[in-house]
């Protein structure tokens, strides 16, 4: 993720030699300058939907709120500088952005785009009547001022293309540094696996909220331009084709390529400016463009732009793929069995030296009439490697789930290091210091092994929420030393930039009890970490949980009797939701009851 | 050919890239009760599944009455005799029982009247009208079971069936079994409960780590507690 | 304060239009319940059935063969739709299923452009809904009194059809574990083939019986998509009841609130919706765990 500045400089290339050359291909000043406007509320929305995956079909709304406000302080003279309307514009788009993303990104699929959607239309029925006497309604506005530099006009033509052109270019280096930043690899680590950003300790909610401001900070001071450009502010901006141009120029162009809807827009506009002179296919255009889309949604998803990134890339892809084998077995016997001692970040004051670690207390959980877990109470001892055993359906998962408060009880309360965690949600307990690894793999599979275990090390350095959006991912140092020892720890390090969905299931199982442990963690959850392994992957896992459980407490859910055997130095056991017992290895083996709920005799006691 | 009515040659299935079966081969033959034994994640469910079709193998075959059936869809595997009753029961809880009923029936050629499943399960009857989601425990396994029966499935895969059961629902379960053994029908169920199945099982087959481990008759097993305890649990 | 004949015929208004979203949502919920996909071609969809009206009634002057044969031509694409590409996408995100739907609300809506040209077509009222009705001292269009009794009839019988027959109990039950219908023997992806089509005749047969009383023209549908989306919110999503319910709520808060001030109607419903979000963010039917 080093940054490297190429991107920038084709781009500035790109720009100034633009009027150069376009104006021969039938590209008009004035088509140059929409382009650029919707490249740049392409940014925002790129970051909104390529680099987070929410859909917005509302991004109209603050186009036109932008746009309007903008407009309205210019010709109503309450505002003589263009640039700070343009800037009150902007920050009432971004106003509206948070009202608008507070009510939406609580939802997520469907519900997001039908959300925006509806206030996508909202805001186009307020501009067209209830606020008609500020924005004209149906005729918007007409007469915008040029802006002005130092006396001089910027007139329509060339001046004018170069201010959108800075503009943009500015946009755009923000926009891929917002990208590459520690709060950028939270959006990506967001888009990959909801879930498991939230569990490593990121709110997702206002990671969401702020990038749904952002994008519309994009739209608003897009608006803006355009009625400066034009002269005039239309009040189709507000319109739902706005949006939906918007969705089918970046899906063309390339979704998560930032440059993708500046490309859709220049085929899109360039189409309609000169298919529309051609006889019998000239009201064709949307038409082909949309079956265009169709088939790009359905076959290729890449876009233009993505995918001559994809011919670009493919030769260095093709290297790091090549180091990695089919098979893991041998390798993973090879693993490093001595840890290096992972830097621990103790957030929470420990009251007493010898409270236990995690302590249950009375739990119960109830779905309707079913008791998953019922009034189970027992200690987890600090710096113990504890397990937690039972046949299916004994609600272990479900009291797992409950100890990092993914799942709240109906009743009782969890103790972490004495301190009442149940009702803080699986956020704030990752940011307390529980870590959980899951039953079944949550990777964020699209990005490489270093930066899945990043995303896990930035969680409690930075905290649920912060805005550091112009240092790079990977510049913090603590960050990187957390994310080479969990690396070396689960042996991944000559992996660190393969991506991960190529790995073997061995190493991805390596990856996930690996996230759980690069947050750095003072209690480690895994909820089955053999699962599916083979037997030279368990010899050499079980002795990495050996490992781990030498500098933290360590909590396990495990069929493989064996290695609970080896490893547990306390056993607790379930059976249909109840604590059958709990013990030392000896005196579990040793317990009747135990060995009746295993072999399934039917039990005795009747319940009522 | 042998008398196998269900035959199991070498199969191996996957869940994404996590390899779980490996060349698993087993018999059922017309009329007989098989019990799959083997520990939590040994891979029984995933063999169940793997017979009805919905997480089909990567290689081997699978064989109703000599015809392969694998790589078909479930719903074909089901017009073709066989049943799955799965682990979660998977009622559904928007409709009545007799809904629930009437839905498995609906593409059975030789579907059982009503009056002839509630025979079996009277407490059905009393609860016909009953939303799924209210049933208990007990209840919503009688309903799994029945909408098999009422399908009148040749070969009945039971996932389980007596999990978080009362052990008086256990043992009234453990009789409709046995009957509907004695009258004919080929069942394959996966227990935990191993006292409970070897109690009508005709025979036997362990799961170890996704390899087929042993097989013999539920008298072998039962007199050797080394095998039992290196394959079944503590 | 406006006067209470204008505030009742504002009523039946509202009645007419919220019937008419009932019938269009309930098209958008059952796909998005039972196919878990959000449609967003459902006001082209809508759209088109408006032509096909438009069509058949130029020929045959007929308005009962322009819905019998406009069902049918619905019927037939709701069909093609789903086998060429509703069905690459039941196992894609849901942000590819709304793109791919997008795209063909913009393909049918660009190919009858190019069929029929922009401007707007005029579908006649048909000759038994022709005049006024009075109701006491109100005086209401007769066509739009009937309107509400034919709607109200296609719910029942979409009612009688998810509820009464074993295609309703095979939808039902998809609703709820697709899986487990097919592992009792029913052939699920015909199941949301049928349901597609019932959906996208839904949409089609609204479009023909609105058709008389607006202009049709190649965007009619768009307000409609975001109105019954505003439905299904109120309702609950994948909620039959919950779609017919919303659809009443949502016409009657247009048309009361247009009795008062015209400019408010629509921003009301999003209010409406906003606060909905807020208070009960699964809708009045949902429950919480879908989407």
């Amino acid at each position: 993720m080093r940054a490297r500045f190429w991107p920038e400089l084709a781009m500035a290339a790109v720009l100034l030699a633009a009027p150069l050359i376009l104006p021969d291909l039938g590209f008009s000043f004035d088509l140059l300058q929409r382009i650029l406007d919707w490249g740049l509320i392409g940014l925002g929305f790129d970051l909104l939907f390529g680099a987070t995956g929410l859909l917005s079909f509302g991004q109209a709304a603050f186009y036109g709120t932008g746009g309007f406000v903008a407009a309205y302080l210019l010709v109503s003279h309450a505002m003589s500088s263009v640039a700070l309307a343009l800037l009150v514009g902007t920050l009432a788009a971004g106003l509206f952005g948070l009202v608008v993303g507070w009510l939406a990104v609580r939802r997520i699929g469907i519900y997001f785009a039908m959300i925006t959607l509806a206030f996508g239309e909202m805001a186009y029925f307020l501009e067209n009547s209830p606020l008609a006497r500020f924005t004209g309604g149906e005729n918007g506005l007409p007469g915008v001022p040029v802006p002005q530099l130092g006396g001089l006009k910027i007139t329509p033509g060339l001046p004018m293309y170069w201010m959108l052109a800075l503009l943009f270019f500015v946009g755009f280096v923000l926009a891929r540094r917002i990208l590459h930043s520690p709060f950028g690899a939270v959006l990506r680590a967001i888009k990959e696996n909801t879930a498991r950003a939230g569990m490593t300790g990121h709110s997702v909610p206002a990671y969401k909220l702020a990038v749904f401001v952002i994008a519309a900070l994009y739209a608003g001071l897009a608006g803006g331009l355009l009625g400066v450009f034009q002269s005039y502010m239309p009040p189709d901006a507000f319109a739902l084709d706005t949006s939906g141009q918007l969705v089918v120029q970046t899906v063309i162009g390339g979704v998560g390529t930032l440059v993708g809807p500046l490309v859709g827009a220049t085929l899109w506009l360039w189409l309609r400016d000169n298919l529309q002179q051609v006889p019998l296919v000239g009201a064709l255009w949307k038409l082909i463009l949309g079956l265009i889309f169709v088939v790009l949604v359905v076959v290729l998803k890449r876009g233009i732009a993505g995918e001559i990134r994809w011919i670009f890339s493919r030769r260095r892809r093709a290297a790091t793929e090549a180091g990695v084998p089919e098979e893991a077995g041998e390798d993973a016997a090879a693993m490093p069995v001595a840890a290096p001692e992972l830097p621990l970040r103790a957030t929470l004051a420990v009251t007493r030296e010898d409270a236990p670690a995690l302590r249950a207390i009375g739990v119960s959980k109830f779905y309707g009439g079913l008791h998953a877990v019922e009034d189970v109470s027992f200690d987890v001892r600090t710096g113990s490697i504890h397990a937690v055993i039972g046949p299916n359906g004994a609600g272990k998962s479900t009291l797992f789930k409950m100890l990092k408060d993914e799942v709240s009880p109906t009743m009782g309360e969890v103790l972490l290091f004495g301190h009442r965690i149940t009702g803080l949600g699986p956020t704030r307990t990752a940011q307390l210091g529980i870590g959980k690894s899951n039953q079944l793999n949550q990777l964020f599979l699209d990005l490489t092994v270093a930066e899945n275990l990043r995303i896990a090390a930035l969680a409690r350095a930075r905290g649920t929420f912060r805005t550091d959006l112009w240092r790079a991912a990977d510049s913090i140092p603590a960050v990187e030393r957390q994310v080479a020892a969990a690396m070396e720890t689960v042996g991944l390090t000559h992996r660190a930039g393969v991506p991960v969905h190529v790995l073997p299931y061995g190493e991805k199982r390596r990856l996930e009890i690996g996230i759980a442990l690069a947050i750095g963690p003072n209690v480690l959850l895994l909820d089955e970490p053999l699962a599916g392994m083979s037997p030279a992957e368990r010899v050499s896992t079980r002795a990495l949980i050996r490992e781990i459980g030498r500098s933290r407490t360590l909590l396990i859910v495990e069929h493989d009797m064996d290695a609970i055997f080896e490893l547990a130095e306390r056993i607790t056991v379930l059976y249909e939701g109840r604590l059958l017992a709990d013990g030392t290895p000896e005196e579990i083996q040793r317990n009747q009851a135990v060995q009746d709920a295993y072999l399934g005799g039917l039990h005795e006691h009747e319940p009522a | 050919m042998s008398t196998s009515l269900l035959e199991i040659d070498g199969i191996n299935s996957y869940y994404g890239d996590s390899h779980i079966l490996f060349d698993v081969s087993l018999q059922v033959g017309r009329n007989e009760v098989v019990a799959l034994l083997g520990r939590n994640g040994a891979g029984k469910t995933t063999t169940l599944r793997s017979i009805m079709g919905v997480l089909a193998p990567r290689s081997g075959a699978i064989r109703l009455d000599g015809k392969p059936i694998h790589g078909l869809p479930p719903f074909e595997i089901a017009r073709r005799g066989l049943q799955l009753v799965p682990e979660e029961r998977a009622i559904f809880g928007q409709l009545t029982v007799e809904e629930n009923l009437r839905l498995a029936a609906l593409t059975a050629p030789n579907a059982w009247p009503l009056d002839r499943v509630y025979n079996f399960f009277p407490r059905l009857k009393e609860r016909r009208r009953s939303g799924g989601r209210q049933l208990s425990g007990g209840e919503q396994q009688m309903l799994a079971i029945a909408r098999a029966l009422i399908r009148d499935a040749q070969v009945i895969l039971l996932d389980e069936p007596f999990e978080g059961l009362a052990p008086l629902i256990v043992r009234d379960l453990v009789r409709v079994s046995r009957e509907l053994a004695a009258q004919g029908r080929t069942i394959l169920v996966v227990e935990q409960n191993v006292v409970a199945a070897l109690s009508f099982a005709d025979r036997v087959y362990v799961l170890n780590n996704g390899h087929m481990a042993w097989e013999g008759t539920p008298g072998a097993l039962r007199a050797d507690p080394a095998l039992m305890k290196a394959h079944l649990g503590i | 304060m406006p006067s209470a004949p204008l505030l009742l015929s504002q009523a039946f208004n509202g009645l007419a239009l919220g019937t008419l979203l009932a019938l269009v949502s309930s098209g958008l919920t059952i796909i998005l319940g039972t196919l878990g996909v959000l449609n967003f071609a459902h006001g082209a969809l809508f759209m088109l059935g408006a032509y096909a009206m438009y069509v058949v009634i130029a020929h045959t002057g007929s308005f009962l063969l322009g819905i019998l044969v406009g069902a049918m031509f619905m019927l037939v694409v709701g069909v093609l739709l789903e086998r060429i590409l509703i069905r690459l996408f039941y196992n894609r995100p849901h942000e590819d299923q709304i793109l791919v739907t997008f795209g063909a609300s913009i393909v049918i809506v660009e190919a009858v452009r190019a069929v029929f040209g922009g401007n707007s077509q005029h579908v006649p009222t048909p000759g038994w809904g022709e005049g006024i009705a009075r109701i006491g001292f109100l005086f209401y269009p007769l066509y739009r009194l009937e309107l509400i009794g034919i709607i109200a009839a296609l719910l029942l019988l979409l009612y009688l059809i998810l509820y009464r027959t074993s295609i309703g109990l095979v939808v039902r039950a998809g609703i709820e574990d697709a899986r487990m219908v097919g592992i009792l023997g029913i052939n699920v992806q015909r199941a949301f083939l049928l349901v597609f089509a019932i959906g996208v005749v839904a949409a089609g047969v609204s479009g023909m019986l609105y058709a008389p009383i607006v202009s049709v023209q190649p965007d009619m549908g768009g307000n409609f998509l975001v109105e019954a989306f505003v439905v299904i919110v109120i309702g609950g999503l994948g909620s039959y009841p919950g779609a017919v319910v919303g659809g009443l709520i949502a016409g009657e808060i247009i048309s009361i609130t247009s009795a008062f001030d015209s400019a408010y109607s629509d921003v009301m419903l999003y209010a409406v919706m906003a606060l909905l979000l807020v208070l009960r963010p699964q809708g009045l039917f949902g429950s919480e765990g879908r989407v």
